[in-house]
């Protein structure tokens, strides 16, 4: 062991390391606060990545750490960590509060944070080494590293910055207050006027469509008329308006309609990342493995 | 078409994809290709049947999530074929085809037609489909890691080149169905990802796919110990599938559960 050429052995002690380190801030920090990475502070810490990323990248050839960071023997036990701590949520019950210590709350939990952190930067070391070293028979490589890293890395720090709110309009009344999970009222910077809610149902009764008939006015002046309905969001000034609700006691008779109301200033990185992912993807379909492995 | 009709369309595929794979086994190419490819459009047009008379995809159900398997993995057995030319991979998929459609003659569960709003969507077919494809592909791999655990030493290169192969196809198929489901969630729910049971165990079916492609590339002497990962990952994708469903952690919490009750 550390033993030059490094391989797995050496992946799985780091990940033993950083999982016994998040158990020590586990003990002395208590679980992750994700709402502390509210802007700006996800961009000090992705502009601290990146100067991570660069920082390491350019000690390659002296630190021999950095140059086995980028082969498969690397990933291999930091995808094992990652995926056991996956499992292990996926077997035990995720609940708010209570549950089984630290791993009920596995999202807050140190370890499995430090270990999506130590694949992040993995993956990012790998993608930068082939932007730089451009090939273009690397490119499904280069998209499927660099896509994982943009779209989990935007997903995590803006996770903080998304907006969600809950806006009950009744029928002929232009409505600007919204409220948060924690029920404090917001403005949103613009009113929805509900005009009409549907509700269609089958023959047994099951529902199969709500939709509201609304207009939506924004601060700058804009009248927007549409149609939300389940899978059918309407977009206005980077708010998402999604149908969430309406009073169950009436039916198709419902006074109100409710709406869930998002905002996400990170999602185009999200979509960027997915669809490179996507486009790597089916580069792995196109061209499969080039060549026959040792058996 | 209704499932009543179902029996009489499963028989006669299932007799046709027989024909297939005794041929494959005689080394008859065309009456393998002929056969099989017969039995698979067969099947189809009761696939289309449902779809036209439900009036939306055949997907909802577990039952009807099955059908798609039962479909998928034929073609899969003849991708395999064509290009591998093994003459066992026809029987494989046959008999697992047959499988799956015998579970859903003995344990239909309820179809009606109705589709909640929240399955209306463009995204809903290729989301389903592109899994149930992939599933089909893995379970294939799964059966390739199985067969040269028992072979052990007799083990040739080829063999090992198709496992990876069909783990590579397959795990681009899974990443198209996990990364559909989030833009889709998007849509629907406005979150692409929750962690909701269901996608906490797609990822972790995605993690155990990813170790393997990386141990292949690490230790490509080390194929033994990829094919026992192979097990495994073929277990959490078991999990995610249908596992789920009886997992005391994921009791009342998926929002992916669109049986009718």
């Amino acid at each position: 062991m550390w033993v030059k050429p490094w391989n797995m052995k050496e992946g799985f002690l780091i990940g033993g390391g950083l999982l016994f380190t998040g158990v020590l801030l586990q003990v002395v920090l208590g679980p992750i606060d994700w709402d502390l990475l509210a802007w700006p502070v996800n961009l000090v810490l992705l502009v601290l990545l990146l100067v991570a990323v660069g920082t390491l990248y350019a000690l390659r050839r002296k630190a021999y750490a950095v140059g086995w960071m980028m082969h498969a023997g690397a990933a291999v036990p930091c995808l094992v960590y990652a995926a056991s701590l996956t499992i292990l949520m996926g077997l035990l019950p995720q609940v708010c509060v209570g549950g089984i210590p630290w791993l009920s709350q596995m999202l807050r939990f140190w370890p499995f944070v430090l270990i999506w952190t130590w694949m992040m930067l993995i993956s990012a070391l790998t993608a930068l080494n082939h932007l730089l070293r451009w090939k273009v028979r690397e490119i499904p490589f280069l998209l499927n590293h660099l896509g994982v890293v943009v779209a989990i890395v935007a997903a995590t720090l803006g996770n903080a910055d998304i907006q969600r709110l809950q806006l009950t309009a009744f029928t002929g009344e232009p409505e600007w207050r919204a409220a948060d999970e924690t029920g404090m009222v917001h403005e949103p910077g613009l009113a929805i006027e509900l005009h009409k809610f549907t509700l269609e149902e089958y023959d047994d009764g099951t529902p199969r469509r709500f939709a509201s008939d609304i207009t939506v006015y924004t601060e700058d002046g804009q009248n927007v008329r549409g149609t939300v309905e389940v899978n059918k969001p309407l977009k206005v000034n980077g708010w998402k308006i999604y149908q969430y609700g309406y009073d169950v006691r009436y039916g198709a008779e419902s006074p109100y309609s409710v709406f869930q109301l998002v905002r996400d200033p990170w999602i185009a990185w999200v979509y960027l990342g997915i669809f490179m992912m996507i486009a790597g993807a089916l580069c792995l379909m196109l061209f499969m493995a080039p060549k026959p492995v040792k058996s | 078409m209704s499932w009543d009709s179902f029996f009489w369309y499963a028989l006669s595929a299932v007799l046709l994809w027989a024909a297939g794979a005794f041929f494959a086994w005689k080394e008859k190419k065309m009456g393998a290709y002929f056969c099989t490819l017969a039995g698979i459009a067969v099947f189809f047009a009761f696939i289309l049947g449902m779809w036209i008379s439900l009036e939306r995809p055949p997907l909802r159900t577990m039952g009807e999530t099955r059908l798609w398997y039962s479909f998928f993995l034929p073609v899969a057995g003849i991708i395999v074929y064509s290009r591998w030319r093994y003459k066992w991979i026809l029987s494989f998929s046959t008999l697992l085809s047959f499988v799956f459609i015998c579970v859903n003659l003995f344990k239909p569960e309820i179809h009606t037609k109705s589709l909640m709003p929240a399955l209306q969507s463009p995204w809903f077919a290729p989301h389903v489909i592109v899994y149930m494809f992939s599933y089909a592909l893995l379970g294939a791999a799964t059966v390739m890691a199985v067969y040269m655990l028992i072979r052990k030493e007799k083990t040739t290169e080829r063999e090992v080149n198709l496992t990876d192969n069909l783990v590579y196809v397959g795990l681009a198929f899974l990443t198209f169905g996990m990364l559909f489901g989030a833009l889709w969630a998007k849509e629907a729910w406005g979150t692409y990802w929750a962690w909701d049971p269901k996608e906490t165990w797609a990822a972790a079916t995605w993690l155990c796919y990813l170790v393997y492609v990386h141990l292949r590339k690490a230790k490509p002497a080390e194929w033994r110990a990829a094919c026992v990962l192979l097990l495994v990952c073929f277990v959490c994708l078991q999990i995610c599938w249908w596992g789920i469903n009886y997992l005391p952690s994921a009791q009342g919490l998926s929002i992916h559960t669109y049986n009718v009750k």
